[in-house]
């Protein structure tokens, strides 16, 4: 049996509904991720890193 | 404009942390900046040359400077040398000082500096000797396409070998454009490229007909997406701020905006193919997410602008910020009229007309051209430490450009329509309007002129751009002053920052799921990360591909479609050559008007032995799909010698060349070798292919002499060229093949003939099965 046969007899039709799904699950989450007001802070500060090129933005802590 | 930062700058104030001591690579920067610059006035130069050839034929100057072989030196040289250089350029400045760290490797950065240049030096050689792959935006053969492969690999290892040293923990968003681009242009360029060599700069795709057509736009217009649109966008959201003096208006939105146009972007090529034989199926997958498209890219266009919120004062006085609004605008035009382009009904008025080389022009010039001028403007006189030679000049550059531009896609635009409109234009009689196809094309050469007005400004504005950069450089330092910057290298154990202020991350799964723990756990791993963005691209494709090269029904074959003979084959590497097909499209598509002119529409089936395929997307000459046997073997002949002696207002260079050439008789065996390694079944022609090449030839000298032609031509490259113009389309005439055809293969029977071009429906051959994207 060839590749072309195997690939003619697989129900492709599925994989489109299966993969509009997962980038829609991945849409949504990321959505959440960036609207979610408790990263507001996190993201402000991220905005303002081309701003300073001699200081990292990022807060340090311990033994960061 | 002030200089670089106080020396020493200040480091973090973290008394218990260890501070590491680096600075910035700055002169790959500038070695990049001045590459951009000449690179970007030698490729609009080429333009405003092929722009003058399309008005004034007389101004090819075969073999080597004519408008076929030209045009991709132009696209190649604007597209891969200035807007390449461009984007190295932004981003060895902006990722260094975004990751707070030198670039991973000083000898990578040069490698990848001169291995680039190599590549544009090779491209520039190569290009005008005829040495082509054809496919547009891929013209470059073989031993440059590896070359190629491995500068960009450089260019990788020494930007992710970056991220892993950076001292910062939070990537910016212009790095993840950045990384999304490398990644996807090296599988781009590796997968579109995959060919057999037949010679040291001679090659055959793998993929043939409607695979190859899909493998070229999904190459094509990822092209545009990954090297003239994410790059620049990720030096958007650095510079813009820069320039601006502020962040972006909504670093929230700009996170969308990645990830929607790296989702969307890669499905969206087969909107090239509307009409063709590709499978209707994929073209309006294409279409569909190309509509997609509108809302992220205005999106990003929207962000970019309103980051001037509160500024917009400095855009009158800051000729950088001018330059910026102007490129964006233009991101925001070509992106509103890229998906508008891609539905199918405006598609079918627009595509093999000059309104596509008007919308690409629209974004090139004003996104690419702009935005790299606003950058390296900005860049100088931090890069030369001194101030910019004149501001005066600047403002001249962005006037001189604007008008240019808007002569360019004005004209051009109307050039586009004008013809579109009169290629579909029927008389009350239901025949065609203008049925002689040179009608059409003369009608734009007015406009062509002024195109060559609005490119020259545009060039002389690029010159002046030049002129000041090295005037700024010429006032550089004796030594240029390298601040040493102090930060404390990243920690290997990660200690989650908490949210708020004196709020720590629960310890329960939960209250780390919220607080995303995860993503920033992802954020450490950039090589995996890179790994499963790779996959994740190259199965995104080949969902979309994959299937017209595996499911059966969506090429039906044609049985009396055959192999080319080995004189058609050299033929076809001549048309190759020779760059027609940049002008000279064969792709009926199945619209009455296309039906009406060049007759029966093209088939998925027909092209199926066509490494490459030669379906073309621009008609500055009729198409050719049909084209065998319609005239004499003599009107070609004279035609070649001198196409306004056989009509009059012919746009066609002279290829006297090709009538003096002699044929390389000895390479025919080697390609014909090469077509039968990928699958085409030449049958007895594998061992005596110049043979039969010879004899082909004969017969058509003899045809020359018997129809009142010279002597002589038996030998002559011109005999090869006419052999497979009159092939053309003959495949599915059915009933004799054409007489100069001699193949040593077996063919099936006759086959009804399909080209019924008196007949106002032209009836499908009974032996063709449905095809999945055709239609009447």
């Amino acid at each position: 049996m060839s590749l072309t046969q195997i690939m003619s007899g697989a129900n492709l039709d599925h994989y489109a509904q299966v993969s509009l799904v997962l980038f829609l699950f991945a849409f949504v989450l990321i959505c959440w991720r960036v609207f979610s007001p408790r990263f507001k802070a996190t993201y402000d500060r991220a905005a303002r890193m081309p701003l300073d090129d001699d200081n990292p933005q990022t807060p340090r802590r311990g033994g960061e | 404009m002030t200089g670089p930062e106080s020396v020493p700058a200040r480091g973090v104030a973290a008394a218990a942390t260890r501070l590491e001591s680096f600075s910035y690579d700055d002169a790959i920067v500038r070695k990049f900046l001045f590459a951009t610059i000449l690179w970007g006035v030698v490729g609009m130069l080429v333009g405003v040359i092929i722009a003058i050839q399309m008005a004034y034929p007389a101004s090819n100057v075969a073999p080597y400077l004519t408008f076929g072989r030209l045009r991709p030196l132009h696209t190649n040289a604007v597209i891969f040398a200035f807007a390449g250089n461009a984007i190295f350029t932004g981003v060895y400045y902006s990722t260094q000082r975004l990751l707070k760290t030198r670039m991973y490797s000083d000898v990578l950065s040069s490698l990848h500096f001169w291995g680039w240049q190599l590549i544009i030096v090779a491209a520039a050689i190569t290009l005008p000797l005829g040495l082509t792959q054809t496919k547009e935006y891929a013209e470059l053969e073989w031993p440059i396409d590896i070359l190629i492969a491995v500068v960009w690999v450089i260019f990788a290892i020494n930007f992710v070998g970056s991220l892993i040293k950076r001292r910062e923990r939070h990537m910016y968003v212009a790095l993840w454009f950045y990384l999304a681009s490398i990644i996807t242009v090296a599988v781009l360029h590796i997968f579109n490229n995959l060919v057999i060599p037949a010679g040291p700069f001679t090659s055959y795709s793998i993929y043939a007909g409607v695979q190859d057509a899909f493998m070229q736009w999904w190459y094509g217009h990822n092209a545009v997406a990954f090297f003239l649109t994410t790059p620049f966008l990720g030096m958007m959201y650095y510079f813009m701020p820069k320039a601006a003096e502020g962040p972006v208006f909504s670093y929230k939105l700009s996170i969308l905006h990645f990830w929607t146009l790296v989702f969307m972007y890669i499905w969206a090529g087969p909107h090239h193919l509307h009409y063709t034989a590709l499978p209707e199926w994929a073209s309006t997958l294409g279409m569909l997410f190309s509509i997609m498209l509108w809302a992220p890219s205005w999106g990003g266009m929207i962000n970019g602008l309103l980051t001037l919120r509160g500024a917009w004062h400095k855009v009158v006085d800051d000729p950088v910020l001018k330059f910026m609004v102007l490129a964006l605008t233009g991101y925001g035009m070509a992106t509103f009229e890229g998906p508008m382009l891609s539905i199918k009904s405006v598609n079918a008025l627009s595509h093999y007309t000059d309104w596509t080389i008007a919308h690409v022009h629209s974004g090139a010039l004003t996104w690419n051209g702009f935005f790299t001028f606003a950058m390296i403007y900005w860049l100088a006189p931090r890069l030369f430490q001194t101030d910019m030679y004149s501001k005066k000049l600047m403002n001249t550059h962005f006037w001189i450009a604007t008008v240019g531009v808007v002569l360019y896609i004005l004209s051009i635009y109307s050039a586009g329509v004008t013809q579109g409109l009169m290629w579909r234009a029927f008389d009350e009689t239901g025949r065609l309007q203008y049925p002689d196809f040179v009608e059409t094309v003369a009608r734009l050469v007015p406009m062509y002129w002024v195109r060559v007005v609005g490119g020259t400004l545009y060039l002389a504005g690029a010159v002046l751009f030049a002129y000041n950069i090295v005037k700024t450089w010429a006032k550089r330092p004796a030594a240029y002053t390298v601040p040493v910057i102090q930060a404390p290298a990243l920690s290997k154990t990660f200690v989650p920052e908490p949210l708020r202020p004196g709020v720590d991350v629960p310890a329960t799964a939960w209250g780390r799921f919220v607080n995303m723990t995860f993503h920033r756990a992802w954020e450490r791993m950039p090589v995996t990360f890179s790994v499963l963005t790779l996959v994740a691209v190259v199965v995104a494709s080949l969902i979309e591909i994959i299937p017209t090269f595996l499911i059966k029904s969506n090429v039906p074959t044609i049985a009396s479609v055959h192999p080319y003979t080995p004189l058609e084959l050299a033929g076809r590497d001549i048309y190759i050559r020779e760059g027609c097909v940049n002008c000279h499209s064969q792709m009926v598509r199945p619209l009455r008007f296309e039906t009406e002119r060049y007759g029966e529409y093209s088939k998925p089936g027909e092209s199926v032995y066509d490494h490459p395929f030669l379906w073309g997307s621009r008609r500055i000459g009729p198409d050719l799909a049909r084209e065998g046997g319609l005239k004499s073997n003599l009107w070609h002949l004279r035609h070649f010698e001198n196409p306004r002696e056989v009509n009059a207002k012919s746009l066609m260079p002279a290829y006297t060349h090709i009538i003096t050439n002699d044929i390389d008789f000895a390479s025919i065996q080697k390609r014909v070798d090469v077509m039968a390694m990928l699958g085409v079944p030449y049958g007895d022609a594998v061992g005596k292919a110049p043979d039969m090449a010879r004899a082909q030839a004969n017969a058509i000298a003899d045809d020359l002499v018997q129809t009142g032609g010279a002597k002589g031509f038996a030998t002559k490259e011109v005999v090869a060229l006419i052999a497979y113009i009159q092939r053309l389309g003959k495949d599915i005439q059915g009933g004799p093949q054409s007489a100069t055809a001699k193949g040593g293969y077996s063919r099936s029977p006759a086959t009804p003939n399909a080209r019924q071009i008196a007949s106002p429906i032209p009836a499908v051959p009974s032996t063709i099965a449905p095809s999945g994207g055709g239609r009447p």
